[in-house]
């Protein structure tokens, strides 16, 4: 999903989804970390909110992120097939105040990965956020916890966020981006590399019948 | 088409004379005049009627009756844990902005409370799902818990059956006839829609399973819903298509938005000059939907 590139200048376009059980503070970390802003009141979602954040990554990549804001009610569930096609990585959000949403958050990572797969069949990156820390902390004991999880389930990594207090927002979407950015950069190797089997493989059967 | 908050008074007390006699008298009309009636309601129901009328209408009145007493027994009994968690979440995220539902515990939330739990005692196979919330504010807006729960029980099983059922298949289902419709009514839309991949789950979802109450402006919702009761789900198949129709109708409009997130982007701030009263009521009256839409061209 890549544009194309003028003067050495590249500019992406990625969709990321924002998932993890409904009342975790979705859309709240969304509405953060595109606009700056937090709501102590929002509608529920129902489907699926989008919005964009561009980022200047360095002077010469442009990334353009899609954010898709999903519903997080289990009976909403049904629609999911729809909004995960074709997305490049993920924000699993649970709420540290209640300790369900977390087992809710890794049935999300296990939802994705059965739907969505990097080109060489590897998962899409995915980000486990532990929101609303401002009303809570991780102590020693969870955080060693969540780095074991992440490991035994594929997340690439984990942040506590608050989306009310602006905390990690802005890194941990970043962190994602730069996974992102290092998956789409293999993949595009991986290509030309294929491309050059490929090419080798035509000559040789060229020569071969002349 | 007029506006209703334009109507003189002595017209206004005219309607509501004739809807007075309509509901003293309503099998009589429904048997009868049923046209008569269809027409009432695309003029709008007056504002100080709409409840009783909505109630009438959608036979949430007679099963009201058909089952005296039920309503109360469910409202006493305790409910699944388990929906009253998520339901008690929901209950300050609906028309937050609205009056009465504002305040945290207050009569609105607590009555909205009242009216989800017994729909999931009433079906325990079904539950609770999200987009009921809504279509269950709108109700309590115009009527007391008791009738605004038959209310609700009629829409999810009458006219909009399966919808917040798990699986979600009747939605999806909705949704591929609207993209068929579609392609009958403005097969520019139908072609640019199908040009970017954009599955109807990406923007039908909230229109339908909520029957338009969080996307229009409130004087079109009250009109839109004021000829649900009377028509049916075609109401709203007809509106999803007017918005369409005059959101990517046409070439030019399209230029604008090549690409599936920005005509998803477009499809989420319609112009408001389509959703107004006046213009909505027009567009989706049945003797205009199977011409060109020629209004929403210009």
């Amino acid at each position: 999903m890549s544009g194309g590139a003028e003067l050495g200048f590249t500019e992406h376009l990625f969709k990321v989804l924002v998932i993890g059980d409904h009342k975790v503070g979705k859309t709240s970390f969304v509405k953060r970390y595109v606009k700056n802003q937090f709501y102590e009141e929002l509608k529920t979602t129902i489907g699926v909110d989008f919005s964009m954040k561009v980022i200047d990554w360095d002077s010469h990549t442009r990334v353009r992120l899609q954010l898709w804001d999903i519903a997080g009610q289990e009976r909403l569930r049904g629609l999911n097939r729809v909004f995960f096609k074709r997305s490049s990585g993920a924000l699993v959000v649970y709420d540290m105040t209640n300790g369900s949403t977390l087992d809710g958050a890794l049935n999300w990572k296990h939802e994705l990965d059965s739907q969505v797969m990097l080109k060489n069949g590897r998962p899409i990156p995915a980000v486990l956020l532990a929101n609303k820390c401002d009303e809570t902390k991780v102590c020693r004991r969870n955080a060693s916890l969540l780095e074991k999880l992440c490991q035994e389930k594929g997340f690439i990594g984990w942040f506590q966020t608050s989306a009310k207090e602006n905390i990690n927002v802005d890194e941990a979407a970043k962190f994602l981006v730069k996974h992102i950015l290092q998956n789409n950069e293999e993949s595009v190797k991986e290509e030309e590399q294929n491309m050059q089997i490929n090419l080798k493989q035509q000559s040789k059967s060229n020569s071969t019948c002349c | 088409v007029e506006r209703l908050d334009n109507i003189p008074p002595d017209v206004l007390r005219q309607r509501e004379a004739k809807w007075l006699d309509m509901l003293n008298s309503w099998d009589k009309w429904m048997a009868k005049k049923h046209k008569k009636v269809k027409l009432r309601c695309q003029k709008g129901i007056p504002p100080s009627l709409r409840g009783r009328a909505w109630l009438y209408l959608s036979g949430g009145k007679v099963k009201k009756e058909q089952n005296q007493g039920k309503f109360q027994e469910l409202d006493s009994q305790p409910g699944d844990p388990k929906w009253l968690d998520v339901i008690e979440r929901d209950l300050h995220r609906q028309f937050p902005f609205h009056e009465m539902f504002v305040a945290r515990g207050g009569h609105g939330q607590q009555d909205l409370f009242r009216v989800l739990k017994a729909y999931t005692l009433h079906r325990p196979e079904e539950g609770y799902c999200q987009a009921q919330a809504p279509i269950a504010a709108v109700l309590l807006m115009h009527m007391p818990a008791e009738d605004a729960f038959w209310g609700l029980v009629q829409i999810c099983e009458k006219y909009l059956p399966g919808y917040y059922s798990a699986g979600l298949e009747a939605i999806q289902l909705d949704g591929e006839i609207l993209f068929a419709l579609l392609k009958r009514v403005a097969p520019v839309a139908h072609r640019h829609l199908k040009k970017y991949k954009i599955d109807p789950i990406l923007y039908m979802t909230e229109w339908f399973m909520c029957a338009f109450s969080r996307t229009l402006p409130w004087a079109s919702v009250l009109r839109m819903w004021d000829m649900f009761f009377c028509e049916g789900v075609k109401i709203v198949f007809r509106v999803g298509l007017v918005l369409l129709k005059c959101m990517l109708g046409s070439q030019e409009k399209l230029k604008a938005c090549q690409g599936q997130y920005e005509t998803m982007e477009l499809l989420r701030s319609i112009e408001p000059r389509y959703m107004q009263e006046a213009f909505l009521v027009q567009e989706v009256s049945p003797t205009h939907i199977h011409l060109s839409f020629g209004t929403c061209m210009h």
